[in-house]
C-alpha cells in the first residue's frame, strides 16, 4: 500500500495530510486563498512534497470551489424550462431563479395526462435562435423521475433546431421533488464549466510535478468519486463531511458520537451512529437553493476560533464573521483563540498579545489580569453555549426523522450512548466546558488540527442505487442517475428483482471504479396493484448502498 | 400564514390482505404526489415523526375485548400515536393546525372492540380527543366527520357525552355501510342534540356539501362554541371512489377544509387509491396551510353529473326540518345490579364486517342532570361465547355518578368475569378478571 493524500480546503486554513500504511507521515495547515482555490490546493500538495512521493494511491480533495461560486453568484446564467403540470402553485415556493413554463402534464406513475404543445416548443426554439449567446438550458418536468419523455423529447427537438446547445435534464437527478430536482439540475449545469476547468488545471498542475495519482473529490454525503465522474454540485459542503469522516478514522468502530470540529470561521457538527454517519433525509441547502444533493446530516455553525469578539453596550457578543486572524497571531480584533490562549488552554499564538487583545474589550478602569481572565472565561462559555445549542438541534432533528413503516417506528431511535469527538484548532480550548455543558464524555481526536484532511484521505467511495419498478407498466427507474428502462420480467417478481438490481449495481459500480462487494441491501417494498379484484402487477422499491465510511483507522 | 403540522404515516408494511381495499398501496401515490410537489419544503409545513400510542391512552376511550393482546394493534397504535404527536404540537403552539395522514383508519371502531370493523380497530380521533381532555383539560370539542361512511364508532363513543359535538355527513345508510347515521340519532339522555347526522343522497357533489356546511353544520358548530374542531377527513366522497357514489372533487375537499377550519384533521377512509387520494390529500394539506389549492386538478373528470343544486338544497332543508323535529324517547330499566338512579336502556347488534361476526350490546346510561352520566355496557361476542363489561365514569362526573360506577363494579364482580372500568374523571383504568383486579395490559395505574 502506498500513500493517501488528503486536502481539505477550509474557510481560513487548508488542511493537508499524507498517510502511508495507516501512519501519518506529514501533516500541516496552509492559509486558504478563497480567490484562488486551485493554487491553494497546489500549495498544499507541494507542502506535502508529492513530487517526491513515488507511490500515491489517491489524492482526495474536499473543495469549496462550487459552494463559493454558488454563494457568491459567480456562476453563469442558466435558462430554466419547466413542465409543472397541475398541482401546487409554483409560486408557493421561493424560486431563486426565473423560469419558463410549458404545457404538458404527467401523473405520479409517469402517465401522460396532457400532451405538450408543439407550437410552444417552436416559439421557444425561435427565441433561442435569435439570441447571440446561446443559453445553458435546464429542462425539468414534474414526475420526470417516473417518465423522462417530455424532457428527452424537448431536448431532442431543441438540439435539432439549435445544434450544439448545452442542456441538462432533471430526470438525471431522479429523486422525487420537482422543486429540488429543478434547482439541482440548474446548479449542476451552471457549475459544470467551472468544475471542468478546475479539473483540467489540477490535472495539469499535478502532471507538471510528475504526479499521475488519481484525484478524487469528496462529496456532501461523505463519499468520494473520481474527479472526472463527480457531478459538480455533489461536491458542495464536503468540509463538514470531512470532519465527520476524520473523527471516524480516529475513533473505534461501531461507536456512536457527536462530531464537533471547530475551525477558524465555522464549527461543523455531525452525528455518527454505531459507526455510520447520519444522512440527511432532505437534500443539501446551498444559500437560497434547496437541492436534492445527498448529504450527511450536519450543522455548520458560523462560529470558530477566529470569530470576532465585540462588546455592544457592555454585552460580549461573538460575531458570526471573522475580521482577520486572532489578535495573538497579529490580528486586530480579539477572538476566542485569544481567550483560549490567555487561559493557557493552548499554546497557539503569543500570550502577551492575547492579553493585550482582551484588554481592548475592557473599560479602561478595569484592565487588570483578574478581569481579563473573567472575560476570557466568559468568551469560552459563550462559544460553548452556541455549539451546545447546535448539537441539541441536530439531535432533535435526528429524532424527528420521519418513518413510513410499522417496522421503522418500532425500531426508531434506539437509545445510543453518545460521546463527543472533538477536533479542530479551537478544540482544546473548549473541551472541558463543552463536556460539562453537554454532560457527555468528550474526547479530543488525536490529530485534531488536521482531522478534516485525514477524513478526506481515508473516505470510501459511496454508492447508492435506488430502484423503482412498475411491473404493470414494465418500466424501471433508477433514482440516483435517472436511468429508465424496460422491465421484461414477471409481474410479481419477488426475489428476481433483487438479482436484477444487483446486476445493474455491479456494472455501474465497476464503471465508477468502486468495489461493489460490500453492498448493503435495504428492505424492498412490494406494493400490490389491484384492478377489479385481480392483481395486475406490483410497484417495487428497493435500494442497495455502499454507505459512507472510511477505509481504515489512523495508527498511532 | 398557518403553521401546519403533518405526519405522513402510510404504514407501507401493513395491510389486511393483497386484494383488500385498505392495502399498503393506499398512500403510495399520495407520497409520490406531495413529495414531488415539494409541499414538505413549504416553510409553513412542519413534518413530524410518527410515534406509538401507549395502550393506556386507548383503554381510556375504548374497551378492547377480551384484551389488547388478542388483537394485532401495532399499525393502529402508530396511527393513534401520530395523531397524539400533532395534538401535543398543537397544544404547545408549535403549529396552528395539523393533518395526520395516517393509516389504518379508525372511525368505525366504537366504545367496545372485539375486532376490526370497516378496516378500523382503534378510533384515532376519539382517543385523541380524550387524550387532549385528560392531558390538557380541554372542555368542548366538535368533530366533523366528512368520510362518506357514517362515523358510527365515534358516535358510539361520544353518544352520551354532552361536551363532544359529533357531526357526520355521509352517504345515506340505506345505500352504504355501516347502515347507520340517520337524523333520529341525536345523542343519549344526558347529551341530547350533541349528535348531528346528515345522510346525503348519492350524487350530492361539492355544491351540496358546501351548502350543508355553510347553512347547517358550521352554524351548529359555532353555536356549540368548541375549544377545538377535529375533522375526520375521509376521502371517499370523491367521484372516483369505488365503494361510494358521491361526486365530490379534490378542490371540493379543499373548500370543505377551508370552511371547517379544523384544528386537527385525521385521515379516515378513501379507497380510490389512484384517482382521488393523492389529489385530495394535497388539496387538504394546501388548504390547511393557507396555500392556493385551485391548481389541484385530477386527471379524470366526474362522469356522472352531480345532482342538480336545487334538488340537493330542498332535500337538505327537508332533512333539517325532520332532524329538528325528532323528540327524545327513552326506555328505562331497573335491574337489580343497578345502583340508585334512573337508568336508560338500549340494545343493539354491531356487525364486524372484516371478520364476519356480530357483537350484541346492552347499554345502560344513568340519567343525570349534572354530568354526562355513568355508562354501563354489556358486550357479547356470541360466536365465541365471550362477554365483557364496560363501566365508564365520564370526564365531568358528579359524585353520584362516580359512586354509581364503583357500585356497579362491586355488584358485577361477582357475576361477570371480565370488567373494564374507565374512570375518565380520575384518569384511571381498572380491569377485573374473575373477580380479581388485574393491571390492564401495559398500562400503569
Amino acid at each position: 500500500m502506498g500513500s493517501l493524500i488528503g486536502i481539505d480546503v477550509g474557510g481560513t486554513y487548508t488542511d493537508a495530510v499524507r498517510i502511508s500504511d495507516g501512519f501519518i507521515d506529514k501533516k500541516g495547515k496552509i492559509p486558504t486563498d478563497q480567490e484562488d482555490i486551485l493554487s491553494t490546493i497546489i500549495a498544499a500538495l507541494d507542502y506535502l512534497q508529492i513530487a517526491d512521493s513515488p507511490e500515491i494511491d489517491y489524492i482526495t480533495v474536499s473543495t469549496t470551489l462550487v459552494t463559493n461560486a454558488i454563494l457568491q453568484k459567480t456562476l453563469p446564467e442558466v435558462r430554466m424550462i419547466l413542465f409543472p403540470g397541475s398541482g401546487m402553485k409554483l409560486t408557493a415556493l421561493p424560486w431563486p431563479v426565473s423560469y419558463t413554463t410549458l404545457a404538458g402534464e404527467m401523473d405520479y406513475r409517469g402517465r401522460i395526462v396532457t400532451e405538450p404543445d408543439p407550437a410552444e416548443w417552436q416559439l421557444l426554439a425561435e427565441e433561442i435562435k435569435r439570441l447571440a449567446t446561446k443559453p445553458l438550458l435546464a429542462i425539468v418536468s414534474k414526475f420526470s423521475h417516473r417518465n423522462s419523455f417530455f424532457e428527452e423529447k424537448l431536448a431532442a427537438f431543441l438540439e435539432s433546431e439549435v445544434p450544439g446547445i448545452r442542456m441538462a435534464l432533471g430526470s438525471r437527478y431522479g429523486h422525487t421533488n420537482f422543486y429540488r430536482r429543478s434547482l439541482t439540475t440548474y446548479l449542476n449545469l451552471a457549475a459544470e464549466g467551472l468544475f471542468v476547468r478546475f479539473a483540467d488545471d489540477l490535472h495539469q498542475a499535478l502532471a507538471s510535478r510528475g504526479c499521475l495519482a488519481p484525484v478524487r473529490v469528496l462529496k456532501a454525503d461523505g463519499g468520494v468519486l473520481p474527479l472526472d465522474k463527480i457531478r459538480p454540485v455533489e461536491s458542495v459542503y464536503s468540509g463538514p463531511a470531512a470532519s465527520v469522516l476524520g473523527a471516524m478514522a480516529q475513533s473505534s468502530l461501531e461507536k456512536s458520537y457527536v462530531v464537533v470540529d471547530i475551525g477558524g470561521t465555522t464549527t461543523d457538527i455531525g452525528l455518527v451512529l454505531s459507526g455510520s454517519p447520519l444522512i440527511s433525509t432532505h437534500g443539501a441547502q446551498i444559500g437560497p437553493f434547496l437541492t436534492n444533493v445527498r448529504s450527511l446530516a450536519v450543522r455548520s455553525l458560523s462560529v470558530g476560533g477566529d470569530s470576532a469578539v465585540i462588546v455592544n453596550e457592555g454585552e460580549i457578543i461573538l460575531a458570526d464573521h471573522r475580521l482577520g486572524p486572532a489578535y495573538c497571531i497579529g490580528g486586530s480584533v480579539p477572538t476566542p483563540t485569544d481567550a483560549i490562549r490567555y487561559l493557557n488552554l493552548s499554546d497557539y499564538g503569543d500570550y502577551n498579545k492575547a492579553e493585550q487583545g482582551l484588554m481592548t474589550l475592557l473599560p479602561e478602569d478595569k484592565r487588570d489580569k483578574k478581569n481579563a481572565r473573567d472575560l476570557a472565561e466568559r468568551i469560552v462559555k459563550i462559544m460553548t453555549e452556541k455549539i451546545a445549542l447546535a448539537i441539541e438541534q441536530l439531535l432533535e432533528e435526528w429524532k424527528a426523522e420521519p418513518a413510513y413503516k410499522v417496522w421503522e417506528v418500532f425500531h426508531h431511535h434506539a437509545d445510543f450512548k453518545l460521546s463527543i469527538q472533538l477536533s479542530g484548532g479551537g478544540a482544546p480550548g473548549i473541551i472541558s466546558t463543552l463536556a460539562k455543558r453537554m454532560n457527555m464524555d468528550t474526547v479530543l481526536v488525536e490529530h485534531s488540527e488536521v482531522s478534516n484532511a485525514i477524513g478526506a484521505a481515508m473516505a470510501k467511495p459511496t454508492f447508492s442505487w435506488t430502484l423503482h419498478l412498475d411491473t404493470q407498466f414494465r418500466i424501471y427507474r433508477i433514482e440516483e442517475t435517472g436511468e429508465q428502462g424496460c422491465w421484461s420480467g414477471p409481474k410479481k417478481p419477488q426475489r428476481v428483482v433483487e438479482d436484477f438490481l444487483r446486476d445493474l449495481v455491479q456494472s455501474h459500480a465497476s464503471s465508477l471504479g468502486i468495489n461493489g462487494d460490500d453492498l448493503e441491501k435495504d428492505i424492498f417494498d412490494y406494493f400490490p396493484l389491484v384492478e377489479n379484484y385481480h392483481t395486475v402487477g406490483q410497484i417495487i422499491r428497493g435500494a442497495m448502498h455502499v454507505p459512507p465510511g472510511v477505509t481504515g483507522r489512523v495508527k498511532a | 400564514m398557518n403553521k401546519t403540522g403533518v405526519i405522513f404515516f402510510p404504514a407501507f408494511d401493513w395491510s389486511l390482505g393483497e386484494l383488500h381495499p385498505e392495502r399498503e398501496e393506499r398512500l403510495l401515490y399520495t407520497q409520490e404526489q406531495i413529495f414531488e410537489e415539494g409541499i414538505m419544503d413549504l416553510p409553513q409545513i412542519k413534518q413530524f415523526s410518527p410515534s406509538v400510542a401507549d395502550i393506556g391512552n386507548v383503554l381510556r376511550t375504548q374497551a378492547i375485548f377480551p384484551g389488547p393482546k388478542n388483537h394485532s394493534l401495532d399499525a393502529h397504535l402508530i396511527a393513534v400515536g401520530s395523531s397524539l404527536v400533532l395534538g401535543n404540537a398543537l397544544m404547545n403552539q408549535e403549529i396552528t393546525n395539523g393533518f395526520a395522514m395516517v393509516r389504518p383508519p379508525g372511525h368505525h371502531a366504537g366504545a367496545t372492540v372485539w375486532g376490526n370493523r370497516g378496516f378500523c380497530t382503534l378510533n384515532t380521533e376519539a382517543i385523541l380527543i380524550n387524550y387532549l381532555r385528560a392531558t390538557y383539560g380541554i372542555k368542548r370539542i366538535a368533530v366533523v366527520d366528512t368520510d362518506v361512511h357514517h362515523g358510527d364508532g365515534t358516535q358510539d363513543i361520544f353518544y352520551h357525552d354532552p361536551n363532544v359535538l359529533f357531526i357526520s355527513l355521509h352517504q345515506d345508510g340505506r345505500t352504504l355501510y355501516p347502515g347507520t347515521g340517520f337524523v333520529e340519532e341525536k345523542g343519549g339522555p344526558n347529551a341530547w342534540d350533541s349528535v348531528l347526522n346528515i345522510p346525503l343522497l348519492p350524487g350530492t357533489g361539492d355544491e351540496g356539501i358546501l351548502y350543508a356546511l355553510e347553512n347547517w353544520i358550521m352554524p351548529r358548530v359555532e353555536a356549540f362554541k368548541p375549544d377545538m374542531i377535529i375533522n375526520s377527513a375521509g376521502q371517499d366522497n370523491h367521484f372516483t371512489d369505488p365503494l361510494a357514489s358521491m361526486n365530490v372533487t379534490a378542490r371540493g375537499y379543499g373548500k370543505i377544509t377551508e370552511r371547517i377550519k379544523p384544528d386537527l384533521a385525521v385521515l379516515e377512509g378513501g379507497y380510490s387509491i389512484e384517482g382521488a387520494l393523492p389529489y385530495i390529500n394535497m388539496a387538504i394539506l394546501l388548504a390547511l396551510s393557507g396555500e392556493d389549492y385551485s391548481g389541484v386538478i385530477e386527471p379524470q373528470r366526474p362522469k356522472d353529473k352531480a345532482l342538480h343544486g336545487d334538488a340537493v338544497i330542498s332535500y337538505l332543508n327537508d332533512l333539517r326540518r325532520k332532524q329538528e323535529k325528532v323528540a327524545p324517547s327513552w326506555n328505562y330499566r331497573n335491574d337489580s345490579f343497578l345502583p340508585e338512579g334512573k337508568w336508560v336502556y338500549n340494545e343493539k347488534s354491531i356487525y364486524y364486517d372484516t371478520d364476519g361476526f356480530n357483537e350484541h350490546r346492552k347499554d345502560y346510561i344513568r340519567q343525570c342532570s349534572h354530568c354526562g352520566g355513568t355508562v354501563l355496557i354489556f358486550s357479547q361476542k356470541p360466536s365465541a361465547f365471550q362477554k365483557g363489561v364496560l363501566i365508564r365514569i365520564p370526564f365531568d362526573a358528579c359524585p353520584q355518578c362516580e359512586q354509581a360506577g364503583y357500585d356497579l363494579a362491586e355488584n358485577l364482580i361477582k357475576s361477570e368475569n371480565m370488567i373494564m372500568m374507565q374512570n375518565q374523571l380520575k384518569n384511571k383504568v381498572h380491569m377485573w378478571h374473575n373477580g380479581e383486579e388485574v393491571s390492564p395490559f401495559g398500562f400503569k395505574n
